[in-house]
């Protein structure tokens, strides 16, 4: 009887441990599907869900932190899916955290990831929907591939183009080649540093005036400071209006008095009208002219008379003789 | 009749287990209950086979890891090995190897057991004495070895898995924890659940057939060796049998 107890107790511990591993098992399964612990359901919405199924786990920044629960079709572009989170996240996940799709590995499950929006919106309740981002398919890798490589055979194309084009340029090979070049770029640069230097300088002399304007030392200084300058300046100022002014009435005065010599001219008094409009005066002036000529003339004649009469030679030639010393004076 | 006499004699032996089954269905839930007798070979049927089952178990999971890992290093996964021998066991290596060498081992010493005390009319002597042999006998063997084989099936994927661990470590190194945390994340519910529903559906095979070979045991000594050697081969072909049905069903429920 006794071993039959004996007996019963082992089978008693054979069936228990099995229990205890079914069991284990069961928890062990259940814990990543969010079975046992409380957890919340948060929403999200794709345009495709490239074959996400419920089951498939969550991440939070790469934490596990659910599984998804259900997928489910609203209309013919959108498809809801339900995640079930684990409670502890309550405190971390935001409304504006950025779900994303991507895949478990190179060829594993579709996951999908939370990521930490960082902005300090308010934490996502029960139910609530967070926003997504288009993952980037392998097809719009491919696509977006295709264009590239298409470009880069375009430029290389055309940098080859640019190539041929710089070995066949002779001036190119020239410039290159040429050895004085470096020296005379090195001589610019030495020129250019002087000149940096030189305006170096002047900059600082100009600060140096500038302050010196500043205190009011020199004449700008002083214009620029010196008040009793600027009451001059006005009063000088004032006096050039006065002067202006008397100009103006002298302006006035000047054209009556043209307008009076007008009013001469044309009504035939005085010289001017005699001079501008009398004809026979012009006649006149020109016999007058004529006779003054004729006069000179004679007048040249006796003068040569007069240098061949014998006493008057004399002085004559001492005349040319010192004119023409003068002369030779200016020459040397 | 024109049909064959192996064929006759197939669709005879068929109804005639169908309707030993059905007699196990009528009067095994009837009391009186044999408690005892049934603790006593669930203690046999169960508790004995254990070292067996786990010896073979730690083989089979040691052997599977060894033998996928070069295939998994040409696919550059051999990290994903723990989760592939986890489900490899848990949906299927576990349940059918346990339910074989079960057959071996339960199924011919049923078929023997019963035989014996049929030919040595035993049975008709316990039908005098006013004892139902069928109820002592077949009732408590058969739901023994359905309880007992699911208990079995568990353990021994237990220590598959630990041999799975230890295949791991003579060519890479992985903790234990890690190990075994892959293999939780490997596996669902739906890996579990079905395979650990058939396990009772093996279990039952295994023992109605091995009763059913032993409690109709004919001529003499001779039969005796031969129902213990048919129970064990009925009983493997049912485990197949049932294995495609059980993963048939669990298609259609689409748990696969």
């Amino acid at each position: 009887m006794a071993k039959k107890t004996i007996n019963n107790v082992k089978l008693g511990i054979f069936a228990l441990v099995g229990l205890l591993v079914m069991i284990f098992s069961l928890y062990m399964i259940g814990k990543d599907t969010n079975m046992f612990g409380s957890n919340y359901t948060l929403r999200v919405r794709f345009d495709n869900v490239h074959g996400l199924t419920s089951g498939n786990n969550i991440r939070y920044a790469g934490i596990q932190v659910g599984t998804v629960k259900k997928v489910k079709i609203l209309n013919d572009t959108l498809i809801e899916v339900s995640m079930l989170i684990d409670t502890k996240m309550k405190n971390y996940i935001h409304m504006s955290d950025i779900v994303s799709m991507s895949t478990d590995g190179l060829m594993g499950n579709r996951i999908l990831n939370i990521a930490p929006a960082k902005d300090g919106s308010p934490l996502a309740q029960d139910g609530d929907l967070l926003v997504t981002k288009k993952s980037t398919s392998t097809d719009d890798m491919l696509e977006t591939l295709d264009k590239t490589n298409r470009n880069i055979k375009d430029v290389s194309e055309e940098l080859k183009m640019t190539f041929l084009r710089i070995n066949s340029s002779s001036a190119l090979w020239k410039l290159l080649s040429d050895e004085t070049l470096p020296n005379n770029l090195r001589a610019s640069a030495v020129s250019i540093r002087h000149a940096a230097v030189n305006a170096d300088k002047m900059v600082a002399d100009i600060h140096e005036i500038i302050n010196d304007v500043k205190a009011g030392k020199g004449s700008l200084g002083a214009i620029l400071t010196d008040t009793t300058i600027a009451y001059n300046l006005n009063e000088a100022v004032v006096r050039i209006q006065q002067v202006g002014d008397h100009a103006d009435e002298l302006a006035k005065q000047l054209t009556r008095i043209a307008e009076t010599i007008k009013q001469d001219v044309n009504t035939g008094k005085g010289p001017a009208h005699a001079i501008l409009k009398d004809s026979s005066i012009v006649i006149n002036l020109n016999n007058s002219l004529s006779n003054i000529e004729k006069g000179t003339a004679s007048f040249n004649q006796v003068m040569e008379a007069l240098k061949h009469n014998f006493l008057l030679r004399g002085y004559f030639r001492k005349l040319e003789k010192k004119q023409k010393e003068e002369q030779q004076k200016a020459g040397y | 009749m024109s049909l064959p006499r192996t064929w006759q004699r197939f669709l005879n032996e068929t109804g005639e287990l169908s309707r030993f089954t059905g007699r196990f269905f009528s009067q095994g839930f009837k009391p009186r209950y044999e408690i005892s007798e049934l603790l006593r070979q669930c203690y046999i049927i169960g508790y004995k086979s254990l070292p067996l089952v786990g010896l073979t178990g730690f083989i089979m999971g040691l052997v599977l890891t060894m033998q996928l890992r070069p295939s998994l290093i040409s696919y550059g996964a051999e990290s994903q090995l723990p989760a592939m021998v986890s489900i490899a066991v848990v949906r299927e290596i576990g349940p059918v190897i346990t339910a074989l060498i079960f057959a071996g081992k339960i199924g011919s010493s049923i078929g023997a057991e019963l035989g014996s005390m049929r030919v040595t009319e035993q049975i008709d002597a316990m039908e005098v004495s006013g004892t139902n042999p069928f109820k002592f006998l077949v009732v408590t063997r058969v739901l023994a070895a359905t309880l007992m084989l699911p208990v079995l099936v568990l353990l021994s994927d237990a220590i598959s898995l630990y041999g799975s661990y230890l295949g791991v470590n003579i060519k890479g190194v992985t903790s234990l924890d890690l190990f075994f945390k892959q293999v939780f994340d490997a596996l669902s519910f739906d890996d579990f659940i079905p395979a650990f529903i058939k396990t009772y559906f093996f279990g039952f095979a295994v023992g109605i057939v091995g009763c059913f070979k032993g409690f109709n045991s004919k001529k003499g000594t001779e039969g005796v060796g031969r129902s213990a050697n048919s129970a064990v081969v009925v009983s493997s072909v049912l485990i197949f049998i049932l294995d495609l049905l059980a993963v048939q069903i669990t298609d259609l429920f689409g748990l696969n």
